[in-house]
């Protein structure tokens, strides 16, 4: 079976068992992190970054949904979307994202936070007008959704715009909004885990380590960056199981999985961002 | 001032960079057979269409330029703090981590296709000694180029992420735009030029790739030759830009608003960008016109 012949099966419904056992699961991780604040382990501070954490873990996981990802039948023209993975192109964005608010930070966090939703929103922006050039201009083929018959931003009616034989092909105009809608909400996501990390490191470090704040700010910024990728990585991952190949955007049926997704992501990421911010409480031994 | 003429300066010598980056990126990945549009390679043989194209899809493109880029700039950076000229060092990091790549692609050829044993599909030793060397002189300019921008972008504009995180952060970037923009054209264009032109692939076809040249067999090498001339230089545009516009409306724009005038103004490229797809979307329904006369509905049928 291609992959094209493999139609979403529902999966928009949540399990009501796997779920409760989630939540229970996020309760206890969280739990953990509040009792160490209680008891004297963490500040109030690093407590608010790993709330921090879960939420840009959670924006993450949604804005991976947005993406459209056309995968191997996408290369060939047989289905719409961009013709690459789900987890890579939404990690480039988020990723450019984090890159250009980290460099924002010495201008406050909101800042940051705006910037780097900016920064993935045009990457995916820039990224999804190109593959709509290489169609267009390369081979010829106008864009047409495979999901819906008109185009929910446009209007625009596809079906008689799909070649023989495809699901659709290029990027129409929703698939494109939420490319950079994806984009933004990575971006942004992305930034606010490593903006979380940054601020616990650089408050928790120099007391860790008995070094004054400048000469352990490398040590921070690139410890919070490399774990900033890591969770994004995590939770594009597991959204990437949740979509299960190739996705259109947000008209696709698939889209409606996300709430599990989301709920997973909550877990993934207070369990990573937990193990993340207690390597700076201090070893009794 | 002269900061930011220099920093002007740096960003579009980063932008020019990441353009050959992308197109290098883009060429080395069909050369090589790269990302999605390998799955074709891969099928073939099992459809009865035995080939000799290269077939190495050692991951998605975006993991495994990280993995080179960061490698090459994790390897400058050692040599860096080693007081070696960064010149020199660059072009060391970026020889080994080229040197990996053609590791994984001698692996991935030889087990990829020794997979489809079964099927009746040889390996070319021939195929191994000719192609590999041509993707790793293509990988050893992305690589050069992208460490390069990296270390631009720490020690002259000063990024506070070591070249090693950044060279995995550009790295997935470059593979993103690369396999994104670059993949369709490889995929539908150059192996399926036996299709219709201005149609997708039917699915029906699938497997089915061109496998003969103008004399003999096909070899990757005239896939390059074919995709350089549109799918690398539009590839490398793509990655130029997203360099080029991440630079410039941080060094020009960031100090305004406190902060805030670089978001204005990525707001505004990226409304600008939209306004262009939207665009190319509409000329291309004019230009191309339907495939189909569109259905009627119930109501017109009627009346």
């Amino acid at each position: 079976m291609s992959a094209i012949a493999a139609k979403p099966a529902g999966g928009a419904e949540m399990p009501k068992g796997p779920a409760a056992i989630a939540i229970v699961l996020l309760l206890v991780v969280v739990g953990i992190g509040y009792y160490m604040t209680m008891a004297g382990f963490f500040t109030m501070a690093i407590f608010y970054s790993l709330i921090g954490i879960i939420v840009g873990g959670m924006l993450v996981t949604f804005s991976v949904h947005l993406v459209p990802v056309g995968g191997a039948p996408a290369a060939m023209g047989q289905a719409p979307g961009i013709a690459t993975g789900v987890t890579m192109l939404a990690a480039g964005a988020g990723l450019a994202g984090l890159f250009k608010g980290a460099w924002a930070a010495q201008f406050g966090y909101l800042p940051a936070l705006g910037t780097g939703a900016i920064g993935g929103a045009l990457l995916m922006a820039l990224t999804c007008m190109f593959v709509n050039v290489t169609y267009v201009y390369g081979m010829g083929i106008p864009s047409a959704s495979g999901k819906v018959r008109n185009d929910p931003i446009t209007g625009d009616s596809q079906d008689e715009y799909k070649s023989q034989g495809t699901e659709g092909h290029g990027l129409p105009f929703i698939s494109y909004v939420g490319g950079v809608l994806g984009g933004l909400i990575g971006g942004f996501g992305g930034t606010l885990i490593y903006i979380s990390l940054y601020d616990a490191y650089v408050n928790g470090l120099p007391t860790l380590m008995g070094g004054t704040t400048e000469s352990i700010m490398p040590i921070a910024v690139s410890v919070a960056g490399i774990f900033a990728i890591g969770m994004f990585l995590v939770n594009a991952v597991l959204t990437a199981y949740n979509i299960t190949g190739t996705i259109e955007g947000p008209h696709d049926p698939k889209f409606k999985r996300f709430p599990r997704a989301i709920v997973a992501s909550a877990v993934a990421s207070a369990l990573t961002g937990l193990l993340a911010l207690m390597i700076i409480v201090p070893m009794p031994f | 001032m002269e900061n930011i003429v220099l920093s002007i300066g740096v960003a579009a010598f980063a932008g020019a960079l990441a353009a050959v980056a992308g197109a290098a990126e883009d060429t080395e990945s069909n050369i090589g057979s790269q990302g999605d549009p390998n799955s074709q390679v891969q099928l073939a043989p099992q459809m009865g269409y035995m080939h000799r194209i290269f077939n190495k899809a050692v991951a998605g493109e975006p993991p495994s330029w990280a993995l080179w880029i960061a490698l090459g700039a994790g390897v400058a950076w050692a040599f860096m703090a080693m007081n070696v000229n960064p010149v020199l060092a660059i072009i060391l990091g970026s020889v080994l981590a080229s040197f990996v790549q053609g590791v994984y692609a001698t692996t991935a050829y030889l087990g990829r296709t020794a997979s489809l044993a079964k099927f009746g599909q040889p390996v070319y030793v021939d195929i191994l000694k000719s192609v590999t060397p041509v993707t790793t002189a293509h990988a050893f300019v992305a690589i050069f180029a992208t460490v390069t921008i990296c270390y631009l972008m720490n020690a002259v504009l000063g990024h506070p992420f070591p070249l090693p995180i950044l060279g995995i952060i550009w790295g997935i970037a470059l593979g993103a735009a690369g396999s994104a923009v670059g993949n369709p054209y490889y995929g539908k264009e150059r192996q399926y030029q036996n299709q219709k032109f201005g149609a997708g692939v039917p699915i029906s076809a699938s497997g089915n790739i061109v496998r003969y040249a103008e004399a003999g067999e096909r070899s990757s090498l005239d896939n390059g030759w074919f995709t350089a001339k549109y799918a690398g230089p539009a590839s490398g545009i793509c990655f130029g830009l997203i360099v080029f516009f991440e630079l410039w409306r941080h060094l020009i724009f960031e100090h305004y608003f406190g902060g805030w005038g670089s978001v204005i103004v990525g707001g505004i490229i990226v409304l600008l960008i939209t306004i262009m797809a939207r665009f190319i979307e509409v000329w291309a329904r004019k230009t191309y016109g339907p495939y189909t006369a569109p259905e009627k509905k119930p109501d017109e049928e009627a009346a």
